[in-house]
């Protein structure tokens, strides 16, 4: 699960969802954290144009250890899906060993083997917080945690740096909150494949 | 060595002829034995058995006529009983339960009195001095104007309106006692603060909250009361302990510094700790509980702890335990004995501090109420951070990935009132009721921070009325159709339990019961 099991020294990222739900803010956030708080290198490319008015948009990001030579993705390392219609039109594209991200009220991920897949109810939680608009921000705390593609301090900074000013405490909030999500969803599925479901057997 | 302090209570008829017998021959006695005469060992509640050593005895034994021989039928089997339950309690003291041992003798058994009396002296020799020294009590006097002016003051008594909405509500004037929060006010405000009627009010209160709620004048009622009875304490009045006292009295023992309480020996091994942990664990009460009750009731209290325990596990945290752990004090301080709850305070918090605690977790809603709020407010001031179990429970599985396996059963909940009312936060167990998985979880009638008194609070005020309100409670339980009763406060369970016990309404009343902690624990799972 961390960038070295399944990447090499490069991994290419592609993050989808709707027009308007915050995609290419997230591809920015985590590009930039890679390359001016990790000293990787790092690219983005956007989709905009017709099939952004449509059910989705999307993202590339590319994270690479060496100069980058082409910019967009072509398989991609993970899948980050807010949107059905994202989903659909990029699920092809991914890997065996390719990890996906999904907004698990959004979208339903189809036969993707279970433990390829990390589901998180982002707009859930960014509307229980008060504001649907920090999904992405949700989602890129939740990505942080589940793929370690960017350092939890470079990913945290760019949040702050990045979105409007007198929002960073809540979107802050917003980052650990799917980043805690994350670390959850981890440590659940080591605790399971360990073999400990739960604290005790007996059923009151 | 000094002389020790060895009593032996003799039952009128077998043993105190075989013991005059020895008297009259002159036999060897051992010289620090001191003989009481009772007219029968099932007299001996377990309370007088504790107090011998609560005043300070190194052992206590209770000689009685042998089964079948007894005087009243059943004294030999009660004083039994009583004698077991409380050498559990002296093994959790630390003080040993082979300080109190039991035997039976008949008239002409003297010789083998006398064997007993030479090995008893023997083996309290060998245990040595009991480590309980009782502090010597400050002479009473009468309540003084001015210290009962600064407690009126204090809890701003005075902005009393008089409009009797706290009798309009207190579940104990709804019960049928003739007890009115705001006539006990006036009463007191005019400066009767020792009379019959006000004494007996100040103990009728439950401290539930119900009236402190509802008062448009915000007035402390329950602090009000709490200040009012060690007032009444300092001046030499009688409290109105339940159970004689026992729990007060255990409580009191607590306070000597030299006890090696062994307050967690009892726990399952699959429980993990750290000792190194800057977490501690505060259990409460709940193993002197599961002890005194053991023959009554049969409640396990001490499951709380377990599957608290259990439940931090779960979360990955090992916390350290206080081995020698003393009551958190609630008790003493809600029956008018503020100077011992200071004692149990200080003693408590220098245990905490010298192993660098950073965080005490409760499941107890008395031990969270008293170590996070009545400590600092009485002036023993804590440098760590007090979280309920549930707040660290909520905190964690807020996080995600975490779901709750389908519990077969209905649910209702019994609010602690020092969690829902005193600490203002009904909310809290209900955030985590929501994320379980049962049939169905239905309110009762009266919820939330107007939801009915379990009926007792602090081992205080034990009654017909109380008996009447914890009917009156169960039956709201029922109406509602569950299966099942949580509760998330171990004295919720001792005192409904309790009700349940009646012999004739009991079986229409009876409904199970497990606290919130418990369910949690035992299904909460990895999604």
């Amino acid at each position: 699960m961390t960038s070295k099991s399944h990447a090499g020294d490069k991994m290419e990222i592609l993050i989808t969802g709707f027009g308007g739900q915050g995609i290419v803010l997230a591809g920015q956030i985590v590009g930039k954290a890679a390359s001016l708080i990790d000293h990787k290198e790092s690219t983005l490319t956007q989709s905009y144009g017709p099939e952004a008015r449509g059910g989705y948009c999307s993202a590339q990001v590319i994270i690479s250890d060496k100069f980058i030579h082409f910019p967009y993705v072509r398989r991609p390392d993970i899948l980050v899906c807010m949107s059905q219609g994202g989903y659909d039109k990029y699920a092809a594209m991914i890997k065996e060993t390719s990890i996906l991200i999904v907004d698990q009220n959004l979208v339903n991920p189809g036969d993707i083997p279970a433990d390829r897949c990390f589901a998180i109810p982002a707009t859930r939680m960014a509307e229980e917080m008060g504001r649907k608009m920090m999904a992405n921000i949700v989602m890129v705390g939740f990505f942080t945690a589940i793929t370690q593609a960017v350092s939890l301090d470079a990913a945290r900074s760019t949040v702050s740096g990045s979105v409007p000013r007198g929002t960073e405490a809540l979107n802050l909030a917003a980052f650990d909150k799917g980043y805690d999500f994350g670390l959850a969803t981890l440590k659940g599925r080591r605790k399971k494949a360990e073999g400990k479901k739960g604290t005790v057997d007996e059923k009151p | 060595m000094d002389k020790l302090k060895i009593i032996l209570f003799i039952c009128n008829w077998g043993p105190h002829a075989a013991y005059q017998a020895l008297q009259d021959c002159g036999a060897d006695l051992p010289l620090d034995v001191r003989m009481i005469r009772i007219p029968c060992t099932g007299s001996m509640s377990k309370s007088l058995l504790f107090r011998a050593f609560e005043l300070g005895a190194d052992g206590v034994a209770l000689l009685g006529c042998e089964p079948g021989s007894c005087r009243y039928g059943s004294g030999t089997k009660v004083a039994e009983r009583n004698v077991e339950d409380t050498r559990g309690i002296l093994d959790l003291l630390g003080l040993g339960g082979d300080r109190l041992r039991s035997a039976m003798f008949l008239p002409e058994e003297s010789d083998a009195l006398l064997m007993f009396l030479k090995d008893f002296h023997q083996v309290i020799q060998t245990m040595g001095e009991s480590p309980v020294t009782p502090f010597p009590r400050e002479a009473a006097l009468p309540i003084g104007k001015e210290a009962a002016a600064r407690v009126m003051t204090r809890h701003d008594i005075f902005a009393c309106q008089d409009c009797g909405k706290c009798s309009s509500a207190c579940p104990v004037t709804l019960s049928g006692k003739s007890f009115s929060p705001r006539a006990m006010a006036s009463a007191i405000i005019a400066g009767n603060t020792e009379s019959p009627q006000v004494v007996k009010d100040v103990w009728s209160c439950l401290t539930c909250g119900l009236c402190r709620d509802r008062c448009p004048s915000a007035v402390d009622f329950p602090e009000f009361i709490r200040d009012m009875r060690c007032l009444q304490k300092g001046a030499g009045k009688e409290g109105c302990e339940a159970h004689e006292g026992f729990f007060q009295s255990f409580m009191r023992a607590m306070t000597s510094p030299d006890l090696k309480i062994r307050h967690w020996e009892w726990l399952p091994s699959d429980i993990r700790t750290d000792a190194a942990s800057k977490i501690l664990f505060f259990g409460g009460c709940a193993p002197y509980f599961d002890t005194y009750f053991r023959a009554h009731l049969g409640i396990r209290t001490r499951d709380i702890l377990v599957d608290g325990l259990r439940l931090l596990n779960f979360f990955d945290i090992h916390p350290t335990l206080l081995d020698g752990e003393r009551c958190c004090g609630h008790d003493l301080l809600w029956s008018g004995d503020r100077e011992n709850f200071l004692r149990l305070a200080r003693l408590n918090v220098a245990a905490i501090t010298e192993k660098g605690i950073e965080e005490v977790v409760t499941a107890c809603p008395e031990c969270y109420r008293t170590l996070a709020h009545d400590y600092p407010e009485q002036g023993i001031p804590v440098n760590f951070k007090v979280t309920h179990l549930f707040d660290l429970a909520e905190k964690e599985i807020s996080k995600g990935a975490i779901a709750f396996e389908k519990l077969d059963r209905t649910l209702t909940f019994q609010d602690p009132c020092r969690l829902s009312r005193l600490a203002g936060r009904p909310e809290l167990p209900r955030k985590l009721i929501e994320r379980l998985n049962p049939q169905k979880f239905t309110e009762m009638r009266d919820r939330g921070a107007s939801a009915l008194c379990c009926g007792n609070c602090a081992w205080t005020g034990c009654d017909s009325f109380s008996k009447a309100l914890q009917v009156k409670r169960l039956r709201q339980a029922k109406e509602t159709g569950s299966n099942l009763l949580l509760t998330a406060c171990p004295k919720c369970q001792i005192h409904l339990r309790c009700a349940m016990e009646d012999p004739f309404i009991g079986k229409e009343i009876e409904m199970e019961m497990m606290d919130l902690t418990s369910v949690l624990a035992r299904t909460i799972r990895w999604e």
